[in-house]
């Protein structure tokens, strides 16, 4: 291999433009070779914004040879087909979440990448930011005590700016909400307390399969014991925006809107304190996206597993399709017009 | 076969009303249901609904041929900025005839009579006027526009609703956000005409205007059909709240000097002049110069051949009173004072009537006011806002 990992980036959508392609610019042992998009003109776009003299093609096949690794970032159902065709060309990859639709799919994803002996990597940046380590070492400390719950609201109305505007089609996108800042949080989750044994799900999909709020109640067993919590995810609605971990002795609040930060709160004399955790004296980059191309080009180098490999996307899919399968129709009784005039007029 | 059975597109449906149109349709067995979407982040609400979603804008016709299909029904509830109102509408209205739609509901407003509209407006009958204010005036035009659609054989039916409320509606996130930051004042103790409408009901007469063929080239008020002040909206409101703030009153009087005095050294000055060319005294002196009699003569006689109704607004236009809004701080030591649009639009006596759109529609508000804002005060407490 050369000494600059050759990368392909297939998809040159909103999350590449905003985030994958300026993380491989910055990273001194990354070499963007190709820009790859159906939509070439689109491709051009982003060649021409970074002045790079890189391949643009509409097919990862139009660039074999010329990359040792890819990003895939193209709509949802095309990742596993995708990841799987890079992986038998010889190319390591890093796909954006969800990595697929199936965890059937998810597992062929795998599947490709042992036979051929190659890095996947999945794309879940947020595992990245210093509150995924900073709660894993509060819960390891013990700082809460023994654990009772946890309830964590995100959302905010929509705002991305998607470039191909897969996010409204189930056949592209694969859900809403759940399937696209859920997995996140879901993610998250996993890795904190372990695998969830039972969950209850509602949503709001009046039969698009594209709900724009969730709510799930999921019950983790895991190496912090039994426990459950609960998740609200929205696309219409400014919720909280924390999630909040509480324990026998503290709790633990960690918002949205500065991810670098723990915040403990417990009684001191009985008076109501806080402390607030950060890490210091790292020499890593600040942004996710950068730390998560830092792993994906470590584990090519060291023939490592990285950090979030595909076999813990297939266990992630797999509670996704739970929520989904068990879901309910979330109570919305306002929207019920007939049902509202027939209860008024008895 | 039923309306509902036939493709039906809808504009504006990533808003507060257009949404609401989506889901009744999808409700009542609507099964192909086509909205066009301007903004797709805007698109999460309806994005749930088994609906097709057209990308388009209202100003490029050749993306509301796509978006309309082989739609028989337009909903049009599309807006766009300031002249854009028009235009967008005449699109649409050209590629909806040229398809041979059966049935455009054009979703107008009742502030086509100004957001401060006068007595004797009550009723669809009465003619409409320049008021000065670009929104009111570009939804008049777009009347006149659909009008004109109408003489040559499209049958379009007008809905004016007036204050529209219900789940999603900016009139409750917002005043509920103002009445946290304290910016709200009852005008004139909150007796001003809210005409209400609750999402529902003005549903309820966008189907019946389809369903029904005497519509056809009709205007309608469409409101809940009760007497509903600012003072009970905002009331309503207040009582969500705990702990209940204080709502100071203020009356039209002191809005009116407030900005008054804010005009500043020119425009003062102005305002000054034209009281001084108008006033009777002026005149007096004026017509002691023999040309200037023969001039200013000739110039009421004139004046007096025109109708009294043009005679009244010309008026009002000299003396600076008509509906032109000016937006300017809302603020005077600390105490909330309203702009001047919120002024106008709360502190007007104007009830519209939808006694037409009873006897011709069939039109009965199903969900009164009362119910309508436990509905909505149920909608705020899931989205957070409470």
């Amino acid at each position: 291999m050369p000494d600059r990992i050759r990368l392909g980036i297939l998809g040159c959508g909103a999350i590449t433009q905003n985030a994958h392609l300026p993380a491989a610019l910055r990273h001194p042992c990354v070499k963007v070779t190709a820009l790859v998009d159906a939509d070439l003109n689109r491709a051009r776009l982003l060649q021409r914004s970074i002045g790079s003299s890189c391949e643009v093609a509409p097919r990862l096949s139009d660039v074999l040879g010329k990359v040792d690794a890819a990003i895939i970032a193209m709509p949802n159902h095309l990742h596993a087909s995708a990841t799987i065709d890079a992986l038998k060309a010889g190319v390591h990859v890093l796909c954006e979440k969800p990595l697929a639709l199936t965890t059937s799919d998810a597992r062929a994803c795998c599947e490709a990448a042992s036979a051929k002996g190659l890095v996947l990597a999945v794309g879940m940046n947020r595992r990245f930011e210093d509150r995924q380590v900073l709660l894993q070492r509060v819960l390891e400390e013990d700082l809460l005590g023994s654990l009772a719950g946890y309830d964590w609201e995100c959302g905010s109305p929509w705002e991305w700016e998607t470039a191909s505007g897969f996010y409204f089609s189930r056949a592209q996108a694969g859900g809403g909400v759940l399937m696209d800042a859920g997995v996140h949080l879901l993610d998250s989750l996993l890795d904190w307390f372990g695998p969830v044994n039972q969950v209850d799900s509602q949503h709001d999909d009046w039969g698009s399969g594209i709900e724009a709020n969730a709510l799930l109640k999921l019950h983790h067993s895991g190496r912090f014991g039994e426990l459950t919590g609960s998740v609200r995810l929205s696309r219409t609605y400014n919720l909280r925006n924390s999630l909040i971990v509480s324990g026998s002795a503290a709790r633990a609040v960690l918002p949205e809107a500065d991810r670098s930060l723990v915040t403990v709160h417990r009684l001191l004399g009985g008076h109501e304190a806080s402390m607030t955790l950060r890490l210091t004296g790292s020499n890593s980059p600040h942004d996710s996206f950068s730390r998560q191309m830092s792993d994906f080009v470590e584990s090519i180098q060291n023939h490592g597993q990285a950090t979030v490999d595909g076999w813990q996307a297939v266990r992630l899919i797999d509670l996704v399709e739970r929520c989904y399968a068990q879901a309910r129709r979330l109570s919305e009784p306002w929207a019920e017009v007939d049902k509202v005039c027939h209860e008024a007029s008895t | 076969m039923s309306w509902l059975q036939k493709p039906i597109l809808v504009t504006g449906a990533t808003g507060f009303i257009g949404g609401r149109i989506c889901e009744r349709l999808v409700l009542a067995g609507a099964t192909q249901i086509r909205a066009l979407v301007h903004t797709v982040q805007h698109a999460p609400r309806i994005a749930r609904l088994p609906i097709t979603l057209c990308p388009g804008d209202l100003l490029n016709r050749e993306s509301l041929r796509q978006a309309l299909g082989n739609a028989r029904v337009v909903i049009h509830c599309g807006l766009g900025q300031a002249s854009g109102i028009v235009r967008g509408t005449q699109n649409l209205l050209e590629v909806t005839a040229d398809a041979g739609a059966e049935r455009f509901i054009h979703m107008s407003t009742a502030a086509v009579y100004g957001e401060k509209p006068s007595l004797g407006c009550e009723t669809e009958d009465a003619p409409l006027h320049r008021t000065g204010d670009s929104y009111c005036d570009n939804k008049a035009r777009a009347e006149r526009v659909v009008g004109r659609f109408v003489r040559r054989g499209l049958p379009a039916v007008i809905l004016r609703p007036s204050i529209v409320y219900g789940p999603y509606s900016f009139w409750s996130t917002r005043l509920l956000k103002a009445l946290q930051e304290r910016h709200v004042a009852l005008i004139d103790g909150g007796k001003g005409a809210c005409n209400t409408t609750y999402v529902d009901n003005l549903v309820d007469a966008v189907f019946l205007a389809i369903e029904n063929q005497r519509a056809v080239g009709e205007s309608f008020f469409v409101t809940d059909g009760e007497e509903i002040t600012w003072g009970d909206f905002v009331r309503s409101h207040i009582d969500m709240l705990n702990p209940q703030p204080t709502v100071p009153s203020i009356s039209s009087e002191e809005v009116i000097t407030h900005y008054g005095q804010q005009l500043g050294l020119w425009a003062s000055s102005f305002r000054e002049a034209r009281r001084v060319l108008l006033s009777v005294e002026f005149r007096k002196m004026l017509v002691q110069i023999p040309a200037c009699e023969r001039v200013l003569s000739a110039i009421w006689s004139r004046f007096q051949a025109i109708d009294q109704e043009k005679q009244q607004r010309f008026k009002a236009k000299l003396r600076g009173t008509s509906s032109t809004i000016v937006l300017l701080a809302p603020s005077e030591n600390g105490r909330y004072i309203p702009d001047l649009t919120t002024w106008a639009t709360e502190s007007h006596a104007v009830f519209f009537r939808i006694d037409k759109a009873r006897q011709v529609l069939g039109y009965t508000p199903r969900i009164p006011f009362a119910r309508g804002i436990k509905l909505v005060e149920q909608w705020l407490r899931f989205a957070n806002y409470l």
